[in-house]
């Protein structure tokens, strides 16, 4: 079996977007679609040598888009409406989009509404099944304090991101047994900083 | 798609046409709407009132629940003998929702009773996994929420699930409930149609917002006794163009059904029908023509939509629309585009106004865009 | 009554969370869509939505506002005329 490898890692908090440099309409993005982006941008990945239908996007949201849901329905009563473009955001999916947007990518695409055990295998597959050669990862863990007075998940802001390819080469390859994202990014932190 | 073969061995429904596949085949053969004026959304805060409700309580906190259940409930009666012989943790349920139950976040907001279990269904994933729970389920769980794509997406990762051995059979099922959230999005957008969605027609303006619960049975093709319909292939794309408008050219999503062929192996010319997303919009229904001619050239095969009988369900719109394919090919008919007059100058020749018999469907391809430049084409074969 | 360039620049750049930007780098003829500033559909809309919370100006249709939204100083003109007195 052709291994896998992670070829680039990225963990980011709500406190990195100031310092955000990625274009005069990041503003506009949603909270968890700036954290992804930023994420995916923070891989430092040059997707200039892969064919762009071959790099595919997998990410899981741990509540969905409800902090941008809980926003965009808290706008209802302004005058004018609730804003357009906050509803645009109002789907899991959107953050997917903006990254794709952003980087190019025309790969398949998934999204998951849960934790983040789902991602790397289902990335992997994406590229056992020869149905991309390369996949950005992302988790985004969002809950906005508003959102968590209606849902029962603490308050958070942060994304992490890998970038699975197909090969060796990468920081590690891709274990069979473990494909819990927190415990690789602990892993992978730790190794990037001893190397 | 790989060994083993995948199958559909029992569906359910319940949408704007009614409860149950049977009077979903009707509507089909009638090319009935299931659209209507809603004295919910006609406060003028709402561009449209014209929507496709399914037969429920209007008061209930958990619609997402109930629409869902039923679904369930139908697909595994009628998928019966081969679930029989396929244990509980070798059976697995993914669902496809973009917006859950929205319901509980306007009773919360507006100070409304809202039971602890609606609300704990806001989270697509308590959902998922109570839905589960509910229905012998007890295999992998996943929830999919790929705007408008999510139904064909839930249905390809069940395929994929059972075809790397984690599961022998999977529950899919599609949701998403007609709320003031979703009307009053749509608005802002300026998307919905005043008079009801036209997919396809030359006055076209907009989308009317559906509501409906589907859910296909998905099985190992060898425990499936029956003759039953393959899940042959899955192809996604994205147009990497803009959030809300798809790419002008239809490339992205020619290149979906592109990536669905070369996995079926099949050529172009071996498709016997295509059910459009055909979502009354200007844009999504110039798009899809575009890409059809693209992947077909002038040998198009005959091409129809739903949303004009069903309304968009959004992240049911996948599996209740694979529904009505299914329906077509064990039926021999090609259903019809209703709410369509005047059909748009460049829409494909073959566009099918109403139902008629049809030889034989082999194979069918279902399309779905969505918000984000998301692509999907799916095709299902007869052996 | 002319509302100020600046002004409306300002709202602009409010309204669309433009980044990194300064009315005073905003041309009063440069185009807003396509090509100048760049702003699409989504940024029409939410303009609609400024037009009405800031002015009072409602547009039943986006094609209404077309022709105002081609530049800030076609916008600024059609507020000028439109907004209620």
């Amino acid at each position: 079996m052709t291994e896998i490898s992670i070829a680039a890692a990225s963990t980011v908090t709500g406190a990195d977007l100031p310092a955000a440099r990625l274009g005069q309409r990041f503003g506009r993005l949603d909270l968890q679609s700036q954290l992804a982006l930023l994420a995916v941008a923070s891989l430092n990945v040059n997707f200039d040598g892969l064919p762009r239908d071959r790099t595919g996007i997998c990410l899981a949201a741990s509540a969905g888009s409800l902090s941008t849901d809980v926003n965009f329905w808290n706008g209802r009563h302004a005058v004018g409406g609730p804003s357009p473009t906050l509803f645009a955001y109002t789907l899991p999916s959107a953050a997917v989009g903006e990254v794709a947007i952003h980087f190019r990518l025309t790969g398949p695409n998934l999204c998951f509404v849960g934790d983040d055990k789902i991602i790397l295998p289902e990335a992997a597959d994406l590229l056992r099944r020869g149905e991309a050669d390369a996949c950005v990862c992302i988790y985004c863990d969002v809950v906005t304090a508003d959102c968590s007075k209606i849902i029962s998940l603490p308050p958070a802001a942060m994304a992490r991101a890998f970038f699975l390819k197909n090969g060796g080469g990468g920081i590690c390859t891709l274990p069979e047994f473990d494909r819990d994202m927190k415990a690789l990014s602990a892993i992978i932190f730790q190794t990037k900083s001893a190397g | 798609m790989r060994e083993p073969e995948v199958v559909i061995a029992g569906c359910g429904v319940i949408s704007a046409v009614g409860c149950g596949v049977g009077p979903l085949r009707t509507a089909l053969q009638n090319n009935a709407s299931g659209l209507r004026a809603s004295e919910k959304f006609s406060a003028p805060r709402f561009l449209s009132n014209i929507v496709g409700p399914a037969p429920r309580n209007p008061d209930d906190d958990n619609p997402a629940w109930f629409l869902a259940a039923e679904a369930l409930q139908q697909a595994r009666a009628n998928a019966g003998r081969a679930l029989a012989t396929i244990p509980a943790e070798k059976t697995g349920l993914i669902l496809s929702t973009t917006k859950a139950n929205i319901e509980a976040l306007e009773r919360i907001s507006a100070g409304r009773p809202c039971s602890e279990t609606a609300r704990r269904h806001l989270r697509a994933d308590l959902l998922a996994a109570d839905l589960a729970a509910a229905h012998g389920a007890r295999g992998p769980v996943q929830t999919v929420s790929t705007a408008c794509v999510s139904g064909l997406v839930a249905i390809s990762q069940a395929a994929k699930t059972i075809q790397r051995g984690d599961a022998d059979a999977v529950l899919v099922v599609g949701v998403d409930c007609l709320s003031e959230f979703v009307v009053a999005g749509f608005t802002a957008l300026k998307a919905l149609d005043p008079q009801g969605c036209r997919p396809f027609d030359q006055d076209r303006s907009g989308l009317s917002p559906g509501e409906a619960g589907a859910a296909v049975v998905l099985v190992r093709a060898d425990l499936c006794a029956q003759p039953a319909i393959k899940v042959r292939a899955f192809g996604g794309s994205n147009d990497a163009n803009h959030l809300t408008g798809p790419s002008r050219d239809g490339s992205g999503l020619a290149q979906a059904i592109r990536v669905a062929l070369s996995a079926a192996k099949l050529n172009p010319s071996e498709i016997d029908f295509v059910h459009a997303h055909g979502t009354g919009t200007g844009y999504n229904d110039a798009m899809e023509s575009l890409a059809l001619k693209t992947v077909f050239g002038e040998a198009c095969p005959p091409v129809s939509g739903a949303k004009g009988m069903l309304g968009h369900t959004l992240g049911a719109a996948g599996v209740i629309e694979t529904i009505c394919c299914v329906l077509a090919m064990e039926n021999n008919f090609l259903p019809g585009t209703p709410r369509l007059s005047h059909a748009a100058e460049g829409t494909p020749p073959g566009l099918v106004r109403e139902p008629r018999p049809a030889a034989r469907l082999k194979n069918v391809l279902k399309l779905n865009t969505g918000f984000g430049g998301l692509n999907g084409a799916l095709i299902l074969s007869h052996d | 009554m002319q509302i100020s360039t600046h002004e409306l620049k300002s709202k602009i750049i409010e309204s669309l969370k433009l980044q990194d930007i300064t009315p005073e780098q905003i041309d009063d003829d440069a185009p807003l869509f396509g090509t100048g500033l760049g702003l699409d559909s989504i940024d029409a809309l939410e303009l609609v939505v400024l037009l009405e919370k800031e002015y009072g100006i409602v547009i039943k249709d986006i094609e209404e506002g077309r022709p105002a939204f081609r530049s800030v100083r076609t916008l600024a003109d059609f507020i000028a005329v439109k907004r209620p007195q």
